[in-house]
């Protein structure tokens, strides 16, 4: 594999705590410039993948290789990786700027021109003017630009970003999320990310990784992890998604026709088709959004069911509503856009419910 | 609380454990050789006297060099202990950490008979040197515990970013760890300061023929006529014990104050 296609690959890294089996034959390649997630529930291992590849972690077996060189002798303080801490690990007895120009201290740079990058790094960050402010003097999230000036300032080949934006509010949290998509794009590095958050996962990555039980279970672009998770576990991680009990009918390698509860007959083709299934059998899945409550004179839709509204959730711009299908036991839920005009049903109506057998996934 | 009775618990307490220590300069400058009441009026003499005693001097410098050497080996032995048990598991942890704080309950009186049986034994001569043995092992639990606790609310990650940040372990410890506890290493060399310093047992059975700052004022007490210049040294003491106690705690302060930490007690 040549540099241009692989800034990370693991190659069949296992990592054991005792007898704890922690990562179970990772393998996998993250391109240069991408924005990466791994994304997972706590213990799932993502943390402990990032840390290989920063060298806090070693592995017992497999290999970690950055830019095409195999990392295994290779220490953490001489890895072309930067990390930001969870905790953002900012130094409390330095000024801003001796924390951002930590990592220049070995750098054979002029002392002014150490200065000028100092400056440099902390604008990149919008914290233009703080350099001498007392670390522990300021708030979450400018210690978490910091923290990126100071990872950032020594050019690495990878930024590690652990959980970096899990300590902030709601709001703080979304503000830096954009600023972080645009950083890494003006920087042109690559960026790898450790989160439990899926939807934060969507938002910013080029391509997840979702990893359950030490394990990555897929690795795609967002688009595909949402539309066509290759599990149901995937499927039941990312966002919302309903699930009803379906049977095969036959297949072909052109098409897979199956039965499910509340649709009946439909055509899938292969691509649709996942393993992955529960121990309930196989299911189809879908989206929230995927199907429409049908008014008079809305579009037609490509299939119909009748359905029984259960149960009314308002929440302003959108009402989710949890339908029984005729012919299923379980609840559906469905999103809609509250657009003006159109009422909003009560508890026990009758509606017309679209959709389309495309937006359907079979886990089998 | 603001009972009356507890109101008098408190102040009643506060007279039984500071009146004899007002006592001292009070009798250091009263112009009696008799250590009672009514005080005779003011003199200056038993400083003078005290000041001129020349085995005092030796006792001074004895427990100056003492103390200072017992201060900076057991806070360096203790700095190692306290961030290996904070940092690291080894097997048997639990087992050599207690041994190591066992000294804590340990009488010292078995410490003091032990040691000297078996230096004794193998025939090392008694001198300041085994003094400062018996003080380091009593010391190093209290500089341990100290330390454990600067290290414990170190946050792992600020070495592993300065790690990341290309610095080696040693430069990491240097330039990030130190400065960090460094008000715990303070106040460890303070307290094991004061605890070598005022300590008797250990410097009387190991002695041997050096005399140190307790060993000599305990000796003076059998001559009445030296009495009034003990209380001098005594005042000077208090006054030395006060102004360590003042500095400790004003860099334990700032160094929380910079570290941009919560205040949560400490000895003062």
């Amino acid at each position: 594999m040549t540099t241009n296609d692989a800034m990370i690959e693991f190659r069949d890294v296992h990592k054991y705590y005792g007898d704890y089996h922690a990562l179970r034959g990772i393998t996998a390649t993250i391109r240069p410039g991408e924005f990466f997630s791994l994304l997972g529930p706590s213990g799932c291992g993502k943390t402990t993948l990032l840390r290989t590849i920063a060298g806090f972690e070693g592995i017992s077996s497999g290999a970690v290789l950055i830019d095409g060189r195999d990392m295994a002798d290779v220490p953490a303080n001489k890895r072309p990786t930067n990390m930001v801490f969870q905790s953002y690990a900012i130094f409390p007895h330095l000024s801003v700027e001796e924390n951002v120009g930590f990592g220049l201290r070995r750098d054979s740079r002029s002392k002014e021109d150490k200065a000028k990058a100092v400056i440099e790094a902390l604008e990149m960050v919008g914290l233009k003017g703080y350099g001498k402010r007392a670390a522990h003097a300021l708030s979450g999230g400018q210690r978490q630009r910091v923290a990126l000036a100071r990872a950032l300032i020594l050019k690495p080949k990878v930024l590690l970003l652990d959980e970096p934006l899990s300590a902030l509010d709601k709001k703080m949290r979304e503000q830096m999320q954009v600023e972080l998509i645009r950083l890494q794009r003006q920087v042109g590095i690559t960026f790898i990310l450790v989160t439990h958050d899926q939807e934060e996962a969507l938002v910013m990555s080029d391509r997840i990784a979702v990893m359950f039980e030490g394990e990555i279970a897929q690795l795609a672009d967002p688009e595909t992890l949402y539309r066509r998770p290759n599990s149901r576990k995937v499927a039941d991680f990312i966002g919302t998604m309903n699930f009803l009990p379906a049977s095969i009918i036959s297949e072909s390698a052109a098409s897979v026709e199956i039965e499910a509860a509340g649709f009946g007959r439909i055509q899938l083709e292969p691509g649709q088709v996942m393993g992955g299934a529960t121990a309930e059998g196989a299911a189809v899945g879908f989206r929230p959004e995927t199907l429409t409550i049908l008014y008079e004179g809305s579009a037609a839709s490509d299939r119909e069911s009748m359905a029984t509204i259960e149960e009314v959730v308002y929440f302003g711009d959108m009402t989710y509503y949890d339908v029984r299908i005729d012919g299923s036991e379980t609840n559906v839920r469905i999103s809609m856009r509250n657009v003006f005009g159109r009422p909003v049903l009560d508890r026990g109506e009758r509606a017309r419910v679209g959709w389309s057998p495309g937006a359907l996934v079979l886990f089998r | 609380m603001k009972s009356p009775g507890f109101r008098a618990y408190t102040i009643g307490y506060l007279i039984f454990l500071y009146a004899p220590i007002i006592l001292l300069p009070m009798f250091a400058f009263n112009d009696s050789k008799v250590i009672a009441f009514p005080l005779q009026g003011f003199t200056t003499n038993w400083f003078r006297e005290m000041w001129a005693d020349t085995t005092l001097w030796n006792a001074v410098r004895n427990s100056a060099i003492i103390s200072i050497s017992v201060a900076v080996i057991s806070t360096t032995l203790g700095l190692f202990a306290a961030r290996a048990s904070t940092r690291f598991r080894f097997p048997a942890k639990a087992g050599i950490m207690g041994l190591i704080m066992l000294p804590l309950v340990l009488p010292e009186m078995i410490v003091a008979m032990s040691m000297l049986v078996v230096l004794l034994a193998i025939g090392i001569e008694l001198s300041i040197f085994t003094i400062i043995l018996g003080h380091v092992l009593i010391c190093t639990p209290f500089a341990v515990a100290i330390l454990s606790s600067s290290f414990q609310s170190l946050d792992q990650s600020l070495e592993e970013a300065a790690y990341d940040l290309g610095e080696t372990p040693l430069s990491t410890f240097w330039l990030i760890i130190l400065p960090l506890v460094m008000p715990g290493i303070i106040s460890s060399l303070l307290i094991c300061f004061t605890i070598s310093l005022d300590e008797f047992i250990i410097a009387y059975f190991l002695g041997g023929n050096e005399t140190v700052l307790s060993v000599y004022i305990y000796g003076q007490f059998r001559f009445p006529a030296k009495v009034p210049a003990i209380m001098a040294l005594g005042t000077i003491l208090v006054l030395l014990s006060i102004t360590l106690l003042a500095i400790a705690e004003y860099f334990r302060r700032r160094g929380i104050a910079k570290a941009g930490g919560k205040d949560s007690g400490g000895f003062l």
